[in-house]
């Protein structure tokens, strides 16, 4: 199918797809203005790339695969980097935590964890949360996926050392 | 920690509303310029270009219009030289839209910036060595041939003494060590420029490749 190229479409499927991009700018980014020139970088890439979207790909496997491209390879001095570990700021098990009104620090828990990861970790466990398939993941980052199964073990493994870590201080 | 357990959290953050931005604001970013490292590279190639025709363009008319046009063979090597560094530019703009390409999957994405940027750097080392010898040959020419008889032209017939099949080796034994040097110090200030960043592009690749 061929995809109208005009920007007023254009705009309308980025403010359509703009939830995917903010959890983008905010998994590769510590601070606002970070985030901020990262969100403006993904919609001048798309928005570069976007005339020759031919539709042969699912629009939201294109639109990720620009989105990771362009937070993992933008490679700018960030103003803030993560503290070091800390064990406040440590991913507990989130099962036992699920109340609602501890969503906050449920979601805190969760970057704290992800900023800890490398920048393709980051993207492996974002399309793993947001429920792609192995066969989408491959198409995205271009990992076979049988070695995307191995490095998903390798990521969880990586989580459960540093909950270990954090809570009783074992290295 | 689980991986699974994280889904909780993700879900959570899934239906919290995100930030509106009317087609306004999107149109207006369209619109700004990006800071992406190959946009400022492209930015600075622009610099250059401009920096090349400002300085370039008074020297040719200079030479055509004054002297009564007899040194209008000046003007012609700078025109030529204009014509070399369109090439350089043409095609280190070429590189840079290659390594401008985001549509592919991750890891082909950073092969070919890899790649693109390796060859775009062996092109700047070569043509910013290669430029030196060029252009002092360039001027020794024009210099044998529009001032044959000027105190310089013969400098190094007078220094040596020697029969003129000798020059082209004096002029090596001088150029060889200054080309060497050139390409020793074009060596380092591309480490300088893209060392860092072929450096973390390479070590991206190897961890998406490793199994």
């Amino acid at each position: 199918m061929q995809a109208p190229h005009t920007q007023e479409e254009f705009v309308k499927l980025v403010q359509e797809h703009r939830a995917m991009l903010y959890k983008v700018c905010r998994l590769y980014c510590f601070s606002a203005d970070d985030r901020q020139d990262l969100f403006q970088e993904i919609v001048i890439q798309l928005w570069r790339s976007y005339p020759r979207f031919r539709g042969e790909s699912k629009f939201s496997t294109w639109l990720y695969r620009i989105a990771l491209n362009t937070a993992i390879s933008n490679l700018r001095k960030q103003r803030i980097r993560p503290s070091p570990l800390d064990v406040n700021e440590m991913p507990t098990p989130l099962q036992d935590m699920s109340y609602p009104g501890e969503e906050e620090e449920q979601v805190q828990q969760l970057y704290a964890a992800i900023d800890r990861l490398s920048e393709i970790e980051k993207a492996l466990v974002m399309l793993y949360l947001e429920d792609r398939s192995y066969e989408e993941m491959e198409e995205i980052l271009g990992i076979n996926q049988n070695n995307l199964r191995v490095k998903m073990n390798r990521i969880r493994e990586k989580l459960r050392k540093m909950t270990k870590e954090a809570t009783y201080g074992i290295r | 920690m689980e991986l699974d357990s994280l889904k909780y959290a993700w879900r959570t953050l899934a239906s919290r509303p995100v930030p509106e931005n009317s087609p306004g604001q999107i149109r207006a970013l369209l619109q700004q310029r990006s800071k992406g490292p190959v946009a400022k590279m492209r930015r600075n190639l622009v610099g250059e270009l401009l920096l090349i025709l400002v300085t370039y363009t008074p020297a040719i008319l200079f030479y055509f219009l004054e002297f009564d046009g007899k040194l209008s063979g000046i003007a012609w090597l700078f025109i030529l030289l204009v014509i070399i560094l369109a090439v350089y530019f043409h095609r280190k703009s070429r590189l840079l839209n290659a390594m401008q390409c985001a549509e592919f999957d991750i890891c082909s994405s950073l092969r070919q910036q890899v790649d693109t940027l390796k060859r775009y750097i062996r092109f700047y080392v070569r043509a910013g060595t290669v430029m030196i010898p060029v252009m002092a040959i360039l001027s020794w020419l024009i210099i044998r041939w529009k001032f044959p008889r000027m105190p310089g032209a013969d400098l190094f017939y007078r220094i040596s003494g020697s029969p003129w099949w000798q020059h082209p080796l004096i002029w090596l034994a001088m150029l060889i060590p200054v080309t060497v040097g050139v390409y020793f110090l074009n060596v380092w200030y591309v480490g300088r420029l893209y060392g860092q960043h072929i450096r973390k592009l390479q070590d991206l690749l190897r961890e998406m490749e490793e199994v």
